[in-house]
C-alpha cells in the first residue's frame, strides 16, 4: 500500500507574538486513527491547517504520505481529504453540485464525478435531500455533507478537525461509525482532533494530548491510563478513624494506599479480582465498609495529570458506546 | 482503489492530463458563480435598472445642450456607452461579493484544499461578473433601440460593443476581486466600487475630449476609459474607425492585465500561508 504516514517534526507556528503551536512532533503510522486531543485554543486547528497546507509552519517540517507540506503542497492536497472545523459549504449550492465539482477538481470526469456524488450521498444518508440548497440543511446534515466532500476523491489520509463538535448524540455516533468503517475498509489514515475525551478514547489507536501548543502526553489510550498506576478500589467508612485503620489492615495487599477523609483508595493491578480478599481482611478486623466502588483511570485523569487542570469541554450527555 | 483514486494517481504520475483540465475548471467555476448569483438575484437586479435609468436620464437632461457638438449625430448613441460603463461597476461588484461570500462561508478554503488551478479560482467569478455586465449592457442597448437608437455599424457593431463590455467587465471585476481577496470585507468591496465610480467622470464623460480644458482634459487623456468610450461611441454614431477601435481595445487590455495582476497578487498574499 502507498505511504499514508503523517510525520511532524518540531512544528512551530506563530501569529505575530502569539505562539499557537510550539514545537510539536509526532508520527502517525499508515492506516492508524490518531486522536489529537486538547481544549479550545490548544493548537489543534493550527496544526491541522499546517498539515493540510492551508498555512505554512513558522519553523519545523511535516510530511503527509511522504510529501512535504511546504514544498510539495500540491501532492499533499491530492492525497489528503480535509473536513475543517468550520464547515466550508456554499449555502446557495446543492449537494450534487458541490460533490460533483469537488470530484472533478481532483480529475474525475463528469460521469465519474456524478456517480461518486450519488454514492457519497447514499453513504452520508443525504440522498433524499438533493433538491434543497445546503443553507437549508440542519447542522448535522451539513456536517455529514462536509465529510462527504472530504471523501470525494477517495483520499488516502483523512483530516477531521472536531468532526462531532455541536452534533446531537445520534449524528455523533453516525460519524464515529463512518470513521471506523473508512479506516477498516479503506485503510485510510485518520487524523482526528477532538475536545471530547470519550471520542478519542473510543476511536483512536493512539492519542496525543496537546495543551498550550505543546504535546503533553502521547500513547495508546490504554498506555496513557496505565501510566497513572492502574485501577483502584475505593472503600468508604463511617468516619476517618476507621479509614485509617482499614488502610493499615490492607497495606500489604496493594501497591499504593491513599486516605481521603472517610475513603481509602487502594491502588493495585486486577482490582476487581482482589475485592473478595479485601472484604475478607476488613471483616476479620471488624472494619465494616459503608460503600465500595471500583474505578478505572479515565483520560480525564490523564489529562488532569499532564496539564494540571480538569478537562473543561466534557459532553454532558452520557453516550459511551459499547466497547 | 476506486476509479477516482486511480484517475488521481494517473494525473500525478503524468499518465493522464497533468493539470486536470484548466478550461474545464474555469467553465465549472464560472457556471457555479452564475448559478449562485441567479439564486440570489437581489444583487444583480439593481444593476439592470440603474443602467437603463442612466441612459434615460443622461439622454433626457443633456441631449438638447449637446446639439452644438453632435452636428446631427444622436446623443443617445453618445451617452449609451457611458451608461454601460457607469453600470459595469455594479456588475463587477457581483464578482467581488461572490469572493467575499466564499471566504466568509469557508468554501474558499475548501477550494484551496483541492488541486484546482488558482488562476481558475480567480477567473471563474471574474468571467461571471463580466457576463453580468454584458447582460446589463444588452438591457441598455435594448432600451436604447426602443428609444430610437440607430447604430451606425448595425448588429455587428452592437456585438462589438458587447465585446468591449465583456473585456472591460473582466478588467473591473479583476480590480474588485483583488480588493475582495485583500480585505475579505463586503463593506470594503462596495466602498471601493463607490470610490471607483467618480473615475468614470474623469474622462470625456458628457462631451468629446476636444471640448475639455485644463486639468480635466489631462485626466481624461490619461484615463483609459476615454479611449473605450470613443471607440464605442464611434460604433454607434459614425461607423467603423479602426484606429479608435484599436486604441479602445488596447486600453481595455491594459486595464484587464493590470487588474488581473492585482487580483492574482492579492490571491497570492491571501494564500501566502504566512
Amino acid at each position: 500500500m502507498s505511504n499514508r504516514e503523517i510525520v511532524a517534526e518540531n512544528l512551530v507556528r506563530q501569529f505575530g507574538n502569539f505562539t499557537a503551536v510550539n514545537g510539536v512532533s509526532f508520527k502517525v503510522k499508515s492506516g492508524e486513527i490518531f486522536g489529537f486531543l486538547g481544549p479550545n485554543g490548544a493548537g489543534k486547528s493550527t496544526t491541522v491547517a499546517m498539515l493540510t497546507t492551508l498555512i505554512l509552519p513558522t519553523t519545523g517540517r511535516a510530511t503527509v504520505g511522504g510529501f512535504d507540506v511546504t514544498s510539495q503542497a500540491g501532492d499533499v492536497r491530492r492525497i489528503a481529504g480535509v473536513a475543517l472545523q468550520e464547515i466550508g459549504l456554499d449555502p446557495l449550492m446543492k449537494s450534487m453540485e458541490l460533490l460533483t465539482m469537488q470530484a472533478q477538481f481532483f480529475g474525475a470526469s463528469r460521469k465519474e464525478a456524478t456517480s461518486r456524488a450519488k454514492e457519497l450521498l447514499e453513504l452520508v444518508k443525504l440522498s433524499e435531500f438533493t433538491a434543497r440548497p445546503v443553507g437549508k440543511y440542519s447542522g448535522g446534515m451539513r456536517r455529514r455533507l462536509d465529510l462527504a466532500m472530504a471523501l470525494a476523491h477517495e483520499p488516502e489520509v483523512l483530516f477531521l478537525d472536531e468532526p462531532t463538535t455541536g452534533l446531537d448524540p445520534a449524528s455523533r455516533r453516525d460519524i464515529w461509525h463512518e470513521v471506523r468503517r473508512l479506516n477498516r475498509d479503506h485503510g485510510m489514515t485518520i487524523f482526528l482532533t477532538t475536545q471530547y475525551l470519550e471520542e478519542a478514547d473510543l476511536l483512536a489507536d493512539r492519542i496525543a494530548i496537546i495543551d498550550k501548543g505543546i504535546i503533553q502526553a502521547e500513547g495508546t489510550p490504554a498506555d496513557l491510563k496505565a501510566g497513572l498506576g492502574g485501577e483502584s478500589i475505593n472503600v468508604s467508612f463511617r468516619d476517618a478513624e476507621l479509614a485509617v485503620k482499614a488502610a493499615e489492615a490492607v497495606r500489604d495487599m496493594v501497591t499504593k494506599v491513599q486516605i481521603d477523609r472517610r475513603t481509602v483508595r487502594l491502588y493495585l493491578a486486577g482490582a476487581a479480582q482482589a475485592v473478595p480478599g479485601v472484604i475478607n481482611r476488613l471483616g476479620t478486623q471488624g472494619l465494616e465498609p459503608i460503600s465500595l466502588t471500583l474505578s478505572q483511570p479515565t483520560l480525564d485523569d490523564v489529562f488532569l495529570q499532564v496539564t494540571g487542570q480538569r478537562f473543561e469541554a466534557e459532553p454532558t450527555e452520557d453516550e459511551a458506546l459499547p466497547a | 482503489m476506486g476509479v477516482i483514486a486511480e484517475r488521481r494517481s494517473a494525473i500525478a504520475a503524468g499518465t493522464s492530463a497533468p493539470r486536470g483540465n484548466f478550461f474545464g475548471q474555469v467553465a465549472m467555476l464560472t457556471w457555479r458563480s452564475l448559478t449562485v448569483t441567479l439564486r440570489d438575484p437581489g444583487t444583480v437586479i439593481p444593476g439592470f435598472i440603474i443602467g437603463v435609468f442612466f441612459l434615460l436620464v443622461y439622454d433626457a437632461s443633456l441631449s438638447g445642450a449637446a446639439e452644438f457638438f453632435l452636428r446631427g449625430q444622436s446623443y443617445l448613441g453618445f451617452v449609451l456607452p457611458l451608461s454601460v460603463i457607469s453600470t459595469a461597476l455594479s456588475g463587477a461588484g457581483v464578482a467581488g461579493q461572490a469572493i467575499v461570500r466564499d471566504i466568509d462561508n469557508g468554501y474558499f478554503n475548501k477550494l484551496l484544499l483541492t488541486p484546482v488551478s488558482r488562476v481558475a479560482i480567480l477567473l471563474g467569478p471574474m468571467i461571471a461578473g463580466a457576463i453580468v455586465i454584458v447582460l446589463q449592457a444588452l438591457a441598455i442597448i435594448i432600451a436604447g433601440l426602443l428609444m430610437g437608437l440607430e447604430p451606425a455599424t448595425g448588429v455587428v457593431g452592437l456585438l462589438t460593443l458587447l465585446g468591449y463590455a465583456l473585456l472591460l467587465g473582466m478588467g473591473l471585476s479583476g480590480f474588485i476581486v483583488g480588493v475582495a481577496l485583500r480585505t475579505g470585507s463586503p463593506g470594503a468591496v462596495s466602498g471601493v466600487s463607490f470610490l471607483f465610480f467618480p473615475l468614470t467622470f474623469l474622462t470625456a464623460t458628457f462631451t468629446p475630449i476636444n471640448l475639455l480644458e485644463g486639468w480635466i482634459r489631462t485626466a481624461a487623456e490619461y484615463n483609459p476609459i476615454t479611449y473605450i468610450l470613443e471607440a464605442t461611441r464611434g460604433l454607434l454614431n459614425t461607423g467603423w474607425d479602426v484606429e479608435a477601435l484599436t486604441r479602445g481595445l488596447t486600453s481595455s487590455l491594459v486595464i484587464f492585465i493590470i487588474t488581473f495582476a492585482f487580483a492574482f497578487w492579492s490571491l497570492k498574499s491571501r494564500t501566502a500561508r504566512k
